[in-house]
């Protein structure tokens, strides 16, 4: 069972993905819409999967979350959601998606490590309406000079 | 952290979480070349298979894994495994014990090699063996069989590039620089490499070098992920290798960014190189691969102008009936520049198969005795045979390469042994291998799952799967690494070398073949190796341990290993000086004509491995890709009126198949794309080009001439 979801960033253009991890939101939408409260937060601030026992399979969490995180089986009768495996990150290990993660595109640091994890040079900017956000990751972009985006029919019409 | 080979790699500070009542066992993955370490979890009490768990102090990936590695366990308990015998009767394969299937095989080898002679028996083998399996598999040919007849896969993976190497600088190990070297680059060429999908655990040191400021320059027809990612793409037209790096040798003689010093004191050829380069100017090599001049000359700046760079490619270079030249002129780049023997400059070659490297210097090439020592040498064959404690005239010759031995089945070869390999799924042109196959007076096959090929046997011996097995490979790096096994073999299967030493008892050849477990064969392998180039004499055992692998060449006791070869700018050869290579671009095999018009090249997807046999029974692999799919261009797609998601024919002059369209803009107008894991009808390699590279004999899969048809419309298929 994954708990992780890798979204195609332009399907049938690029070949880029992007990884939708859990935020462990400060105020889960999943947990304050859960009706039986079986969605807890630790005090360490990670948003645990609904307890079995207390989940009544209502998908409120699915619909609440703007993420799109948690889901509910409906033949196992269960909702799953990343818990950051509370088992490892309880214990100081990474959880399995950082731990395993093949180009360290999630990595599981400390605040400070993280200050300090990329020394290099800014190497894109960007222009969210006014706001400037520098980034210091090399991030792979489609070729959009040549491309544009979407599917592509006999046409060569996006559709 | 460790020994101080490995302190520069990805290695992380973490502890494995362990739990009562499971153990973890420490391995290294299955599949590719780069040789992941990990952790198995197996129950104590059944040593049952459940799961991974990260290795964070194994230096080359540091936990990390790829889907494949995250899944490979699951094959461990995967219901599809082989247990017993099986015996073609009536037609049907049926359950048999040892004794009957192995009484079988011996009678016929010996009533086919009393009727044809000893060469009548062929062995065919696989480079996802431990390095143990792979030296056996060629002493038991020569001594336990009689015959010349062996071969391995890796002739379809790596030989180009082995030859190349050896050409170039005289010693063919994968890469002369650890892994961890490539994080010090300035620059980094990749050239036929999808090293994201293919090699993913390279890629946290490609980040590295791309964190210190090193552009990278992807040399691919397709933009993949890896290409997508560089700073300069050069969407190359398939086989036309030879022609881009000799114009980018030509803008770094133009533009004097080529090492004169080096070149003068360590090389020898130069000036012949630079005579036939004159004529590749950017624009006359821009007609030939379809790249702009101006990337050729922004390349060949950011290449000859950094201090320090490494060229790496894979089987995009190789896989071609010019692939040796191919790799030649590419390590030229680095011989004209002087960028080599020194952290962060050198040249490497991913290496596919999981011992792709311990798989070709140990014996089971057929022109190779171990210790990458050539069959023809007097010398070498004397001071195997003493090894092997025969004379020295019982060591047959050298025989048929791979895919010649395919073809001679039925004629010359009239018995095949195959052990881990599935060549009805990776030889070009397939359709003719089952042909050939089915010729067969008898086909022996050893695997763990009853692949395409089994299918077509007479006896199929089950064997383990890698968790089940001790021994050593040699990764990508020429790190030498030590495989642990869990203690036991389910059903009645029996490991490899097991099952190869019963045979040889069986056929009045057991004396030879006297071991209890795979470390005396490692430390007989030691010894032959002695003296050789690929020299693993210094190896142990508890020194693979102690240092988390070891690097060859390590020929003596003291020694640790050379982590970085060519520190001293000595090369391979007598005069001690590497030879530049000059070669005319001549371009693939096949040419495209009025009937076939457009090329076709073939690759891989992250998710499965090799022939598809072991990852396309893992459900969830499977379930990320399932099917082979043709990648074309919109424009090309326009002029087939091909819509995405709907079925299209390939054919080319040998064969055809039928594979949903997926149409994205990654990929050149003038070719398609079609990986090629899977088996039977959906085999892309009904299509290849059996044309086999002269040197390697390696077939050229990376480019053939097809044309397209469409067949159906099915409208919204999603693909891998």
């Amino acid at each position: 069972m994954s708990r992780m979801f890798v979204d195609e960033l332009s399907p049938g253009e690029t070949v880029a993905t992007s990884p939708t991890p859990c935020m462990h939101c400060v105020t889960p939408a999943c947990a304050e819409s859960c009706p039986v409260q079986a969605i807890s937060v630790t005090s360490d601030g990670i948003v645990l999967s609904a307890s079995l026992e207390k989940c009544i399979g209502c998908k409120n969490c699915t619909y609440a979350c703007p993420f799109g995180i948690p889901r509910v089986d409906d033949v196992k009768k269960m909702m799953y959601k990343c818990d950051m495996c509370y088992d490892r990150t309880s214990k100081g290990t990474p959880p399995m998606c950082a731990s395993v993660c093949p180009t360290d595109t999630i990595m599981f640091l400390e605040e400070d490590d993280l200050k300090n994890h990329s020394p290099k040079e800014v190497q894109y900017q960007w222009d969210f309406g006014g706001t400037t956000i520098e980034t210091r990751t090399v991030i792979g972009l489609p070729d959009t000079k040549r491309n544009s985006f979407g599917f592509y029919d006999g046409e060569g019409v996006q559709s | 952290m460790g020994h101080a080979q490995n302190r520069e790699y990805s290695q992380r500070d973490y502890h494995a979480i362990e739990r009562d009542g499971e153990d973890l066992i420490s391995t290294h993955c299955c599949f590719c070349g780069m040789q992941c370490g990990m952790n198995i979890r197996v129950k104590t009490e059944t040593k049952e298979v459940i799961g991974v768990e990260p290795r964070y102090d194994f230096p080359m990936n540091g936990g990390r894994l790829c889907p494949k590695g995250v899944a490979a366990y699951r094959q461990a308990e995967h219901g599809e495994r082989l247990l017993s015998p099986l015996i073609r009767k009536n037609g049907e394969l049926v359950k048999a014990s040892w004794d009957e299937a192995m009484e079988l095989i011996v009678s016929k080898i010996q009533e086919v090699q009393a009727q044809y002679g000893k060469d009548a028996v062929g062995v065919y083998s696989g480079s996802s063996m431990t390095n143990e399996k792979c030296y056996l598999m060629g002493k038991f040919a020569r001594i336990g069989l009689g015959t010349k007849n062996i071969d391995y896969n890796g002739r379809y993976c790596m030989s180009s590039a082995s030859f190349g190497f050896n050409q170039s600088v005289g010693i063919d190990r994968g890469s002369t620089n650890p892994w961890s070297d490539i994080k010090s680059a300035d620059v980094l060429l990749l050239a036929g490499s999808n090293t994201a999908e293919c090699h993913p655990l390279s890629m946290p040191y490609i980040w590295g070098a791309r964190d210190n400021g090193a552009k990278l320059i992807v040399i691919d027809p397709r933009q993949t992920k890896t290409a997508l990612v560089a700073d300069i793409h050069l969407d190359i037209r398939p086989g036309t290798d030879v022609a881009l790096a000799n114009g980018l040798l030509h803008v770094m003689i133009e533009e004097d960014l080529v090492d004169y010093d080096f070149i003068n004191k360590h090389t020898t050829g130069f000036e012949k190189l630079k005579e036939l380069v004159k004529k590749y100017t950017p624009e006359y090599v821009s007609e030939i691969t379809g790249v702009s001049a101006e990337k050729i000359v922004s390349a060949a700046r950011i290449f000859g102008q950094s201090k320090n760079g490494m060229a790496m490619f894979a089987r995009g270079v190789e896989q071609h009936a010019t692939g040796t030249d191919a790799v030649s002129t590419y390590v030229n780049l680095c011989l004209v520049t002087g960028k080599i023997g020194r952290k962060g400059s050198g040249f490497a070659t991913f290496t596919g198969q999981g011992n792709g490297q311990g798989g070709r210097e140990h014996g089971q090439k057929t022109d190779q005795l171990p210790g990458f020592r050539k069959i023809t040498d007097p010398k070498a064959r004397e001071y195997i045979a003493g090894v092997w404690g025969v004379d020295e005239s019982e060591i047959p010759g050298p025989g048929l390469s791979a895919f010649e031995m395919l073809q001679a089945l039925g004629s010359e070869i009239k018995l095949l042994i195959l052990a881990c390999s599935n060549p009805i799924v990776s030889s070009p042109s397939v359709a003719h291998v089952g042909d050939y196959l089915k010729s067969l007076d008898f086909f022996v096959a050893i695997d763990m799952f009853l692949s395409e090929s089994c299918e077509l046997a007479d006896v199929v011996l089950p064997s383990t799967v890698w968790v089940e097995d001790d021994g050593t490979t040699t990764n990508v790096e020429g790190r030498v690494l030590r495989l642990r096994g869990i203690d036991r073999t389910p059903g009645e299967s029996r490991r490899d070398w097991e099952i190869i030493c019963d045979l040889a008892e069986r056929l009045g050849r057991g004396k030879y073949f006297k071991y209890d477990k795979p470390e005396d064969i490692f430390n007989e392998l030691r010894v032959a190796s002695k003296g050789g180039i690929a020299d693993y004499y210094g190896i142990t055992y508890e020194k693979l341990d102690n240092m988390q692998g070891v690097f060859w060449p390590c020929p003596t006791e003291e020694s640790e290993g050379m982590p970085r070869l060519f520190e001293d700018l000595k090369f391979n050869f007598p005069d001690g000086k590497a030879r530049i290579l000059a070669f005319e671009h001549k371009g693939p095999n096949e040419k495209i004509s009025e009937e076939y018009p457009i090329f076709l090249s073939t690759g891989r997807v992250v998710y499965h491995y090799l022939s598809g046999n072991q990852t396309r029974r893992i459900e969830s692999l499977l379930n990320f890709c399932p099917d082979p799919y043709v990648e074309m261009h919109p424009n090309l797609a326009k002029k087939y009126n091909i819509g995405n998601g709907e079925m299209v024919k390939l054919s080319s002059a040998r064969g055809s198949i039928e594979v949903v369209a997926k149409i994205t803009k990654i990929i050149r107008e003038d070719m398609v794309f079609v990986p090629y894991h899977w088996g039977k009808t959906l085999a892309i390699n009904h299509l290849t080009n059996p044309a086999l590279e002269p040197n390697s004999k390696i077939p050229e899969f990376k480019v053939c001439a097809v044309k397209i048809e469409k067949k159906a419309e099915i409208v919204g298929v999603k693909h891998g």
